[in-house]
């Protein structure tokens, strides 16, 4: 019976390490990259919806995306 | 939909953005901003709408100016931006920008490559306005 114990507490704590890094690395995964930036000397920049300009930019284009131009 | 002082301007302008939305069927409604930030083009009549896209599309122009500028790059030439429900599309002209919106499923390349080659139609109406 003890050993049982043990063995639960043993598989709990590893259930509960691994959902800690799954939940660690969904918060630190970089977002999709919605936005596309093209510059005159040709480069380009892209920035993920999960950054505050990538949401900048995200929220303006919903609203004339909404409205229509 | 275009407002400008010369009528042959205004018209050409709506010729030239309904010879786009012709060719580029994904475009779901298409604009012109002045470099001003007045709207010369748009699929809204004049009024309080009109006037709202306009101050959003002058701000999203802002933004990427500013973005262009603080990465040391000059100007931005293209923004395009997957919002979800569709796309906004943007391509910098020579006094202004030239802006189109399409849903979710359009062939976002293709239009952008659309707008490109109508952007020297459109400097060139533009450029006219401005002689007159």
């Amino acid at each position: 019976m003890k050993k049982l114990l043990r063995r639960l507490f043993v598989l709990g704590a590893l259930a509960g390490a691994g959902y800690a890094a799954w939940s660690y690395l969904q918060g630190q995964s970089p977002g999709k990259e919605n936005v596309q930036i093209v510059f005159d000397d040709g480069s380009v920049r892209a920035l993920a919806s999960n950054t505050t300009e990538g949401q900048e930019f995200t929220d303006i284009a919903r609203k004339l995306i909404e409205t229509g131009l | 939909m275009a407002e400008r002082s010369g009528a042959g301007t205004a018209e050409d302008l709506d010729g030239v953005i309904a010879d786009l939305r012709a060719l580029s069927e994904d475009i779901e409604s298409c604009a012109v901003l002045s470099g001003d930030g007045d709207l010369l083009s748009s699929s809204h009549a004049p009024g309080v709408e009109r006037e709202r896209v306009g101050a959003i599309l002058a701000a999203l122009v802002d933004l990427s100016e500013r973005l262009a500028r603080e990465s040391g790059k000059g100007q931005f030439s293209q923004l395009r931006i997957d919002a979800g429900g569709g796309h906004l599309l943007v391509v910098r002209l020579d006094g202004g920008v030239l802006a189109a919106t399409t849903g979710q499923e359009a062939r976002v390349g293709l239009v952008l490559y659309d707008m490109r080659n109508t952007r020297g139609e459109v400097e060139k109406v533009l450029a006219e306005g401005d002689d007159q």
